[in-house]
């Protein structure tokens, strides 16, 4: 067993103002485990790095302790300056004397000198037990799969493909477009759908680098990160790929208002895709037209905003007022959501146009009159308090973005969570286009409710975020932390001492954990590439089995009989 | 090197994302508190097994904190709300054993919360100052330390 070399770092009177360092040291080098203290008015300044190396060098030592400031302080910079003068980064660990110890502990020096001598022990026994993972390194696939070829997944595989990688672009339709197909008119723009997306229609098509499965369904996917196995079901049997990473653009769907504000019941109630059907096979045929928001949103069951109702409400009463001579157009609105300045220009150019805006209070929602055939709103006005009638032959409702349940399906088979509303799950706050898998990317409203426009730029994003992972060849297990360089380790399993209970399997935040049918029983195999390092599988293994070397048991159990060893 | 006098022996558990964090920054604003606690910096919350709680209060903790992020909050996906569960189960065998379920506390906050670090560490402090000397049961081996 290699000894250890303790540095203590005086910070300049900061740490040895109150914790008695002397006696640490004298403490410290009657432990066998160490071969020498050494107290240093400072490490971080320029040329203790390498004084400190000097040092280990010449007693020839393979471990280093470090008492000093905080790992959030300048730590790491000490840890990192070691590094570079060529000592291995994880045979140093520090313990934390003055954030931790004498920053708190300003009136109590016998107490923080107590437990400055604790808790560098306690690191001791870290070092002297402490194993390293076994790393392995995984080739990355230079493909990836899209699946959904609407705004978000056409700007993803030609994103993909721009960026000199093999893009599989599936979609259940025979075109890419997707719900852009169907929409003769885009805000904020005015341009018709398919010319909004022509671009990049006209980029994937005949691009060596994008293969399009239109009629097509993922039939199943399995691996990890760098190389996930894709079994594909289209018109033509089924196709087998590997790729390095998938980018989910499936889509949403729109809630259809099925009995409210007289759905169904009363002719010339209508959804806003039924007026983009009108609108596409000619002028709608009335004379004025009503418009009502948030139709089951942002109420109890669906507490968000959809997002895109507000501005394509604005666009298709402007469309009635310019199209049909004499027509009237009325929103029937909580708020008008129009963030930024293009669309707040655009809410403009609507009360311009002559549109008007209604507010109406969520527990006192508009009343509709007629017969058969709608013949009026009955509303009360939340700004000016008065009830009006506004008389009209058509009555839009604007329902919010719902997830598919077929995006719900395939997060199921790619292992990662939806939330409360069934959309996909971001990795939050920090990676909006990542998924708890690493690999798997979301791009568009699988993700939330967002315009084409935003849709573009996310499939953009997942693009770029896809082609830097590709871009790597390949990735070694230990690197696949989200912060670089901040994985502890990987779990790894004592196939022996395992008795296939399944409980890591169960536990595992990330779905590294696996039983493999080993002869007539069954194991757990750890998929390093997946695996986090959080120890939850540790911590539910009724045998001991699973470990973090380190910070295996004999580590945690030996810090913990050293955190109070005077006192027993 | 003086010996320890008081009672309290706190070990906490700290995950690395948000509790060591809160205590990092409680100690950049030199926040006083008691010097009683001595912190294992551990990755996730979910990696304290029960047994690491036991095993404390056997090798001289008179309380056991587990501090992690946030439930809904864990940098690890949910890694901590299993964890949890995990250790209030844990709480109601202390109660049966004797040891007493407050002697574990479950702290969950993020990494710039370190008022709330500071106030959890001087209430847990008080409180346990406040039980019964846990000495008068331990077995005699580890009461002398020949363990």
């Amino acid at each position: 067993m290699t000894k250890i070399g303790v540095f203590l770092c005086n910070c300049f009177g900061e740490i040895g103002g109150v914790i008695d360092l002397e006696s640490i040291r004298k403490r410290l080098e009657s432990d066998p485990a160490v071969d020498f203290v050494t107290v240093r008015e400072s490490l971080c300044m320029p040329g203790d790095a390498a004084e400190a190396h000097a040092r280990i060098r010449e007693r020839g030592i393979g471990r280093v302790l470090l008492g000093a400031c905080s790992p959030y302080g300048r730590m790491e910079m000490v840890r990192l300056a070691l590094v570079k003068e060529g000592v291995d980064v994880r045979t140093v660990r520090a313990a934390d004397l003055r954030e931790g110890c004498a920053w708190v502990h300003g009136k109590d020096p016998a107490g923080a000198t107590r437990k400055a001598a604790n808790q560098l022990d306690m690191e001791i026994a870290l070092l002297q037990n402490m194993r390293g993972s076994k790393d392995v390194a995984v080739g990355i696939q230079q493909e990836a799969l899209v699946i959904g070829a609407g705004p978000a997944g056409l700007s993803a595989a030609c994103g993909l493909a721009r960026l000199g990688f093999q893009a599989h672009l599936v979609d259940r339709g025979t075109a890419p477009g997707g719900m852009l197909n169907m929409i003769t008119r885009v805000y904020p723009t005015d341009v018709a759908g398919p010319e909004k997306l022509a671009a990049l229609v006209e980029e994937s098509r005949g691009n060596p680098r994008i293969r399009f499965y239109g009629k097509t369904k993922v039939a199943s996917v399995k691996g990890y990160a760098g190389d996930f196995k894709v079994s594909l079901a289209g018109p033509e049997g089924s196709t087998s790929l590997r790729v390095g990473a998938v980018v989910l653009a499936t889509g949403a769907r729109i809630l259809f208002p099925q009995g409210l504000y007289g759905y169904g019941k009363l002719k010339g109630v209508i959804t806003q895709m039924e007026m983009e059907r009108q609108f596409a096979s000619g002028k709608p045929a009335c004379r004025s037209a009503v418009f009502i928001q948030c139709v089951g949103a942002r109420n109890a069951e669906r507490p968000y905003c959809s997002t895109i109702c507000c501005p394509l409400s604005l666009k298709n009463a402007m469309r009635i007022v310019d199209e049909v001579p004499g027509a009237k157009a009325a929103v029937l609105h909580r708020d008008i959501m129009t963030p930024g300045s293009v669309l707040e220009a655009y809410y403009r150019k609507a009360l311009h146009k002559g549109v008007q805006f209604i507010r109406f209070d969520a527990d006192r929602p508009p009343e509709v009159r007629g017969d058969g055939q709608v013949s009026g709103v009955e509303v009360f006005d939340a700004i000016s308090g008065k009830t009006r009638t506004i008389e009209t032959d058509l009555l839009v409702l604007s329902t919010p973005l719902v997830a598919d349940p077929e995006s719900a399906a395939l997060a199921r088979m790619l292992e990662i969570p939806v939330d409360g509303h069934g959309f996909i799950a971001e990795v939050y706050p920090v990676h909006p286009v990542e998924t708890r898998n690493d690999g798997v990317f979301i791009c568009g409203t699988a993700r939330w409710p967002v315009s084409s426009d935003q849709a573009i730029a996310q499939g953009e994003a997942a693009a770029v975020k896809a082609a830097s992972f590709l871009g790597r060849q390949t990735v070694s297990a230990l690197a696949m932390g989200r912060v670089p360089g901040a994985k502890l380790g990987h779990a790894e399993a004592d196939a022996g001492a395992c008795t296939g209970c399944g409980n890591c399997v169960a536990v595992c935040p990330y779905r590294a954990c696996r039983l493999q049918r080993t002869g007539n029983r069954s194991v757990s195999r750890v998929i390093k590439v997946r695996c986090k390092a959080c120890g939850s599988c540790v911590s539910v293994c009724p045998n001991g089995a699973m470990q973090i070397p380190e910070q295996n048991y004999r580590v945690t159990g030996e810090m913990i009989r050293r955190a109070f060893r005077e006192v027993r | 090197m003086p010996t320890a006098a008081s009672n309290v022996n706190i070990l906490v558990f700290a995950c690395r994302w948000c509790g060591l964090i809160g205590a990092d920054a409680a100690g950049r604003r030199r926040m006083e508190l008691p010097a009683s606690f001595r912190v294992i910096p551990v990755e996730c919350a979910g990696y304290v097994e029960p047994d690491a709680v036991i095993r404390a209060f056997a090798s001289g903790a008179t309380g056991v904190a587990v501090l992690g992020c946030h439930v809904g909050g864990c940098r690890f996906n949910d890694a901590n709300h299993p964890a949890l569960k995990r250790l209030e189960l844990l709480r109601t065998l202390l109660d049966a054993t004797g040891i007493g379920g407050d002697r574990l506390l479950l702290g969950f906050g993020t990494a710039h919360e370190y008022h709330q670090w500071a106030d959890t560490i001087r209430a847990f402090h008080e409180h346990v100052a406040g039980l019964p000397s846990m000495k008068s049961w331990l077995p005699a081996a580890v009461a002398t330390g020949e363990r």
